[in-house]
């Protein structure tokens, strides 16, 4: 036990001492969760738009004065279509819009006109939501008498406030990332600088360095998950908490030694710095890409929604989305404890016993 | 300058790279990078797992069920649950979205009264939320208009000419690859020229340099020249994963690309080199230069975000990083084709210059060569 408690000190301090790092790894955990959240917002705001106007009448104008803050700035008046696309080309504009010679004269008379609208589709997402959104203006404008209409309850996050949801992806990424870098760079920091065969003539039981060593960083992953939540994801977005705190904190627990499984596996691998860093690469962007968080599952090939069983990630993701803003009870989030716990096991044993060869 | 000894640490540093099996994340980490992302962003969601409850049970309601059903964008079930249990669905994430058709649905839309239909969709991924809701607003359009053919509808109709320029077919494909292009050719040269210095600082060889009489510009030339020339071979072997596994068409002048791209690939170096001044450790050197580079790479690029509904701050910010203009050049030459004939593609590639003069002086300027 004294052997264990004096390896683990010694990790935490050197930590510290290594002000660079300590620096690092606050900067993941604050500011950059919350320049993330702060900086993506994925949700059409202030979309530019623009118009060229050759019906010269009344309905064009009715029309774009439903174009307002906070999804449309102010439409822009062009003098030609060919203005119009170049100001799309150069970025001035996200959405042109174009009112030909007819369009008045249509409308009044037949009842049936049309619209030009020209998309910047470098930017598809934006284009596509905001082009509904222009469907929508249609429809108010044209009080248009459909049989039914749709009370639309997008549950947990009503507004679609991307905020709160990037600033929590960017932290899941950065306990995924430090998570498995900091236990690595531990290992092969001693094999870096030469003090390994001194670590190996320590008369302390090989298990229990491995173990003290591994535990410090995890306790250094979830001090800065703390910080992150009180500082970032409580304080500064005011991210709703809906299910229960202490179910994220062991879910978190335990997917850091699923990754300080990794870890230990790409320590006992690579000889220097810089070869973690390759291997964490290599090995944790197919585990990021099968996890959901780019594609949903669903979407996905058949034969990868099966491979994606065995991304840890996947599950601490939608465990944790879960207890955010689902709110799911604590008895439904068995699957998701089983899935880190289960593989929490299979690769901190995989690692221990690589790294353990080496001892 | 002198020739010979430039020669000789530069041959040093190409064996290293070689040895040091840096070579591989030099060609390796940029293609996976790319491929993933290609394969793994798709901004288009499919098999959108619904729930239709039915409690009306009539032609018509089944009429607007099977109206999903046979959509690939969802992946329909029919159920007979209470809302409750409904929901309890969505918080298991079971289900991402639940509509349910209020009972006397057809009695009430043949007498012409307004009908209400509940639709709830899991809003805990925003985009794909706002994804989801209009594709089912768009489906129930649909079915709105087939359902009251045979009545008078009242009203007037303007329709929405739609065109997507650039991208007609609006893949996904040809608006992400570029931007990717953009981010891996700014994070990859980055990382290599930050560790190659700082590995010598780490494990002390730097002394070497700090005591021999070569000068430090001859240093970082021979220092700098094996990643930039490794590099250069990336421009060539993304433009073809782009052209011929992602099929994104290539409409502008490859001179352009090409030309551009080197200069962008020195910037992203003398990044790197700027990271290797401040830190002593690889660790933090890599982390660093992640941050530095990944972060900014995504928002201001214009792929999350387009920089023109950007605002205050943000908008300063993304013209204060070289991604924003590399990527209006890429999307130039991939998707429109107008070069330099656009003033504001040569205004963007001589930013570029500007950028890598001004960012390698700087790294030469503060790169010491003598102990702290």
């Amino acid at each position: 036990m004294r052997a264990f408690y004096t390896v683990f000190s010694k990790e935490i301090l050197s930590f510290l001492r290594s002000w660079g790092l300590v620096a690092v790894v606050l900067y993941s955990f604050t500011l950059d969760v919350y320049m993330a959240g702060e900086g993506i917002r994925i949700k059409p705001q202030n979309v530019k738009v623009g118009y060229t106007d050759e019906s010269g009448g009344v309905v064009a104008k009715k029309i774009l004065s439903r174009f307002h803050k906070p999804e449309f700035e102010k439409p822009i008046f062009f003098k030609s279509q060919k203005e119009l696309k170049e100001a799309i080309f150069e970025k001035r504009i996200l959405i042109g819009l174009v009112f030909d010679a007819e369009f008045e004269k249509n409308f009044l008379k037949n009842g049936k006109a049309e619209i030009g609208v020209l998309l910047d589709s470098t930017a598809a997402t934006q284009s596509y939501i905001s082009l509904s959104y222009l469907q929508n203006i249609l429809f108010d404008f044209l009080e248009t008498k459909a049989p039914f209409e749709t009370a639309v309850h997008k549950l947990f996050n009503q507004n679609s406030d991307s905020s709160m949801f990037i600033s929590f992806t960017e932290l899941l990424s950065v306990i995924t990332l430090l998570s498995v870098i900091l236990t690595a760079v531990v290992f092969v920091k001693e094999k870096e600088e030469g003090t390994w065969e001194i670590m190996l003539l320590t008369p302390a039981n090989s298990k229990i360095v491995i173990l003290a060593k591994v535990l410090s960083q995890v306790a250094v992953i979830m001090v800065g998950i703390t910080i992150s939540l009180g500082f970032v994801i409580f304080e500064a977005f005011d991210t709703p908490l809906n299910g229960s705190f202490w179910a994220f904190m062991i879910l978190s627990l335990l997917y850091s030694f699923t990754s300080a499984g990794i870890g230990l596996f790409i320590a006992a691998l690579s000889e220097s710095v810089v070869q973690v860093a390759q291997l964490s690469i290599v090995i944790m962007m197919p585990l990021i890409f099968l996890s959901g968080a780019w594609t949903p599952i669903y979407s996905m090939h058949p034969f990868l929604q099966k491979l994606s069983l065995i991304s840890p990630l996947r599950y601490y993701i939608e465990g944790s989305e879960s207890i955010f803003f689902r709110g799911t009870e604590f008895v439904d989030l068995w699957p998701y404890f089983l899935g880190v716990g289960a593989l929490s096991l299979l690769f901190f044993a995989a690692g221990y016993k690589k790294i353990g060869e080496l001892f | 300058m002198n020739a010979g000894v430039i020669k000789a640490f530069m041959l040093k540093e190409f064996k290293e790279l070689l040895r040091s099996g840096l070579i591989i994340m030099v060609y390796l980490m940029p293609s996976m990078i790319l491929i993933l992302f290609g394969y793994g962003m798709r901004m288009e969601v499919s098999g959108v797992r619904t729930l239709i409850i039915d409690n009306d049970k009539s032609e018509l309601s089944r009429r607007l069920a099977s109206k999903f059903s046979h959509s690939k964008y969802f992946d329909t079930e029919v159920g007979n649950l209470t809302e409750k249990e409904a929901l309890r669905e969505i918080k298991r994430a079971k289900k991402d979205t639940v509509l349910i058709i209020p009972p006397s649905f057809q009695k009430r839309i043949l007498k012409g009264e307004k009908v209400q239909i509940g639709v709830f969709i899991d809003g805990s991924f925003p985009i794909r939320a706002m994804t989801i809701q209009s594709y089912i607003e768009g489906t129930l359009l649909s079915a709105a208009e087939e359902f009251s053919k045979g009545y008078e509808i009242k009203g007037k109709i303007v329709k929405i000419n739609q065109r997507a320029l650039f991208n007609q077919a609006m893949r996904d494909e040809n608006a992400i690859i570029p931007g990717v292009i953009g981010i891996v050719l700014l994070v990859a040269p980055a990382i290599i020229s930050a560790l190659l210095i700082v590995r010598e600082k780490e494990r002390g060889s730097i002394f070497n340099f700090y005591s021999s009489p070569i000068k430090k510009t001859d240093f970082l030339i021979a220092k700098l020249t094996p990643p930039f020339l490794l590099h250069s071979l990336n421009i060539f072997i993304l433009f073809l994963w782009a052209s011929y596994l992602f099929k994104v068409p290539f409409r502008g002048s490859f001179l352009l690309y090409w030309f551009s791209s080197e200069i962008y690939i020195l910037i992203s170096l003398s990044i790197g080199l700027l990271v290797s001044v401040v830190t002593e450790r690889q660790i933090v050197a890599v982390v660093l230069v992640i941050i530095l580079t990944i972060i900014p790479g995504f928002l201001y690029s214009g792929m999350l975000m387009p920089i023109s509904s950007m605002k205050g701050e943000s908008y300063i910010q993304a013209h204060l990083f070289p991604v924003m203009y590399y990527n209006h050049i890429l999307y130039d030459v991939f998707l429109i084709g107008e070069g330099t004939a656009s003033f504001k593609t040569s205004l963007y590639l001589a930013i570029l210059v500007l950028y890598a003069a001004v960012f390698l002086s700087a790294g030469v300027f503060l790169l010491k060569k003598e102990l702290k």
